[in-house]
C-alpha cells in the first residue's frame, strides 16, 4: 500500500464515488417514499404481478409488496443497483490499471521507489473503497427513508436489509476483482473495458435467462449472480453464508492473481 | 554505475533487442543513438525494469533493475520517450504528487529547475503543449536529485533556447558527478553533452565509441555555390566526393577531412556554403554499411 498513491487517486475519483453514492441514496429515499401509497394497494398490485407470465416475476425479483424490504428488494437490490454497480466496477477498474499503462502515466508511477505490487494493491485499495463508499451511503440512505417516510406503521427488518447490502457488496467485490484482474493484464484500455463489460453483463445476462425460464435454469449456475439473492435474502430463504464466502473467496483471489500477474509482466511503458 | 550485459528480448513480430551490451560509468554521460524503432525505448525499459529481459540483466549500482523493483528508484531519474501524465492534475500538482512518491523534502532544487525551464507550474496539463509537458517531465527527473539520470529523448519538442538550457543543465548535473544516460536519434544532439555513446541498429549494438572518434566517422555534406560555372567544373576534380552537381552548385560529402575541403574551396570565389541536417543513417552511413557487409 502506498498512501501517496491512495490519497491522490481518491482525490481524483471522489467525485465520481460521490456521484454514484448520491446517486444510489436518492434512488432508495425515492423507493422509501413510493412504499407506502403502493402498501395500500399491495393486493391489487400482488395480483397484477401474479398475472404476469412466471419467469418475469422471477427474473425481475419481483417478490411481493407486504413489506418494505420485499419492495425495495424486487425495485431496487434486483435491478438498479446491480447495474449502477456493475458500471462503478467495469470502469473503474479499467481506468486504475489498464488506461494508466494505455496511456503511459504508469511509467511515472514505478520510476519512483515503489512497487508494481504496492502500486496494484493501492489501486484495488481504491477499487473496493468505493464500493464500500457507495454501499455504505445506500444503506445508510436506507435507514434514513425507513425513518423518514415509513416510521413505526410499515413493516422493516433491519437486519435483512443490513444482510442484502452485505450481499451485494459481496457481490461487487468479486466481480470488481475479475474486472480489475482483466484490467491488469491489459495493455489496451479500450479492450480491457470491453472484456470485463463482456464478463460482468454476461454474467448477469445469464442470471436474468435462467430465472425467466425454468428449463434453462442450470445456466445460472454459470453466473455470479446466481449468488447474489435479495429477494431471497427477504424471505429468509437465502443460503448468506455460502454464498459469501464464495463471493469474498473469488474477489480475494482475482485481486491477488491480478497483482501477482501484474508484477511479473512486461509493461509497455 | 550503470551496466548492461547480454541483454535480449525478443518480440512476437521478430523484432527486439538483441545481446546488447554496454556499460556507464560513474560521472560519465552516455549517449544511445539509433533511428527510431531500433530498439532504444525497449533497452530502457529493461533498464528501468518494466520488462522482464529474455536473457542478460541490467545493473545499476549493483542492483538488478528486474528483481530490485522500488529499490533502484530511489537513486534514478527517469524522462519516458512518451510523456502521458495523470488526467487533472496541472503541472503543480502533478510536481507535488510526484515529490511525495519520490519521498523529497526539500523542495529547492525543484523552484530553482522551475525558474530555469521557466513554465507556468499552474496550467493544466492537458492544456500544455508538448514542449511544456516536456518541461515539466524534466523537473520531475532531476528534482530529488538522483545519481543516475535515464532521459528517452529529452529534448524532442523544447526550442532551441530551452535545448541550451537543458544542455546546460546536464552539463552542470556532470560536473556534481551524476550518470546520465541519454538515448537520441539526432548526433547533434547527444554530441554537445556526451563522453561517449552506443550505437543500436535493428535491435544490435554496432558500436560503443567516444564521442570524438564519432565525432570524425560522422559524414557532412556541404551545398557550395560558386561564382562561375567552370570554378564548379574544376572543383568537381579536386578529388574530394561530390554527391551532386547543377550548374554553380556543388553538394559534397565530407568526413574528417575537414582541411582538404576548406583548402580546395579557398581556390574559388564562393558565393554560399549550406550544411544540410541529414538523418543518423546518412551521418554514418559508411559505417553502417561496413558493419552490414560484415554480417
Amino acid at each position: 500500500m502506498n498512501a501517496t498513491l491512495y490519497k491522490q487517486m481518491m482525490k481524483v475519483y471522489m467525485k465520481s464515488f460521490t456521484n454514484y453514492a448520491l446517486g444510489s441514496a436518492f434512488y432508495i429515499i425515492l423507493m422509501f417514499w413510493l412504499y407506502p401509497g403502493i402498501a395500500q394497494n399491495s393486493k391489487a398490485i400482488d395480483d397484477l404481478v401474479k398475472s404476469m407470465p412466471e419467469g418475469v416475476g422471477k427474473a425481475f425479483g419481483l417478490n411481493g409488496f407486504s413489506s418494505a424490504e420485499a419492495f425495495i428488494s424486487g425495485e431496487y437490490y434486483g435491478l438498479i443497483l446491480v447495474l449502477i454497480l456493475a458500471i462503478v466496477c467495469v470502469q473503474l477498474s479499467t481506468q486504475l490499471m489498464a488506461r494508466l499503462v494505455d496511456q503511459g502515466s504508469m511509467a511515472y508511477l514505478l520510476s519512483t521507489p515503489t512497487t508494481r505490487g504496492k502500486v496494484a494493491f493501492t489501486q484495488a485499495s481504491v477499487l473496493t473503497t468505493g464500493l464500500f463508499l457507495i454501499m455504505a451511503v445506500t444503506t445508510i440512505a436506507g435507514f434514513a427513508g425507513n425513518a423518514w417516510f415509513l416510521g413505526d406503521e410499515y413493516e422493516f427488518d433491519t437486519s435483512t436489509f443490513i444482510q442484502m447490502n452485505a450481499a451485494a457488496f459481496l457481490l461487487f467485490f468479486a466481480v470488481g476483482g475479475i474486472s480489475f484482474l482483466v484490467s491488469s493484464l491489459s495493455n489496451d484500455e479500450k479492450k480491457a473495458l470491453s472484456i470485463s463489460g463482456l464478463i460482468t453483463f454476461g454474467f448477469y445476462s445469464l442470471d436474468l435467462l435462467g430465472k425467466l425460464s425454468e428449463k434453462i435454469d442450470w445456466v445460472r449456475n454459470l453466473s455470479l449472480f446466481s449468488l447474489y439473492t435479495p429477494g431471497e435474502i427477504v424471505n429468509g430463504n437465502a443460503n448468506l453464508g455460502t454464498a459469501s464466502i464464495i463471493l469474498s473467496a473469488i474477489g480475494l483471489l482475482s485481486f491477488s492473481l491480478a497483482i501477482l500477474l501484474f508484477r511479473k509482466r512486461d509493461l509497455p511503458l | 554505475m550503470l551496466t548492461v550485459e547480454h541483454l535480449t528480448k525478443k518480440f512476437s513480430n521478430g523484432k527486439g533487442i538483441f545481446d546488447v551490451s554496454f556499460s556507464v560509468k560513474e560521472g560519465e554521460v552516455f549517449g544511445f543513438l539509433g533511428p527510431n524503432g531500433a530498439g532504444k525505448s525497449t533497452t530502457i525499459r529493461h533498464i528501468m525494469g518494466f520488462m522482464k529481459p529474455d536473457n542478460g540483466y541490467v545493473n545499476i549500482n549493483g542492483l538488478d533493475t528486474w528483481r530490485e523493483q522500488g529499490k533502484v528508484q530511489r537513486f534514478v531519474g527517469y524522462l519516458p520517450g512518451e510523456i502521458a501524465f495523470f488526467e487533472g492534475m496541472t503541472g503543480r500538482t502533478f510536481l507535488d504528487f510526484m515529490a511525495n512518491m519520490q519521498g523529497v523534502k526539500d523542495l529547492s532544487k525543484r523552484a530553482s529547475l522551475i525558474d530555469r525551464l521557466q513554465f507556468d507550474v499552474h496550467t493544466p496539463i492537458r492544456k500544455m503543449s508538448k514542449g511544456m509537458k516536456q518541461k515539466v517531465g524534466i523537473v520531475a527527473a532531476f528534482m530529488h536529485d538522483p545519481n543516475v539520470i535515464i532521459l528517452d529523448e529529452p529534448t524532442s519538442g523544447l526550442d532551441p533556447l530551452m535545448q541550451k538550457v537543458f544542455i546546460e543543465l546536464v552539463l552542470e548535473e556532470k560536473a556534481r558527478g551524476k550518470t546520465f544516460l541519454m538515448s537520441s536519434h539526432s548526433f547533434p544532439e547527444i554530441e554537445r553533452t556526451c563522453d561517449r555513446a552506443a550505437i543500436i541498429k535493428d535491435g544490435v549494438i554496432i558500436a560503443v565509441k567516444d564521442i570524438h572518434e564519432l565525432q570524425s566517422m560522422q559524414r557532412k555534406l556541404f551545398e557550395v555555390t560558386f561564382e562561375s560555372n567552370t570554378d564548379a567544373k574544376s572543383f568537381i576534380n579536386s578529388g574530394l566526393l561530390i554527391e551532386s552537381h547543377e550548374g554553380t552548385r556543388v553538394r559534397v560529402a565530407i568526413q574528417g577531412n575537414y582541411d582538404k575541403f576548406v583548402e580546395e574551396t579557398a581556390k574559388y570565389r564562393v558565393r554560399n556554403i549550406d550544411i544540410f541536417t541529414q538523418n543518423l543513417e546518412d551521418i554514418f552511413m559508411n559505417y553502417y554499411e561496413r558493419k552490414g557487409m560484415i554480417s
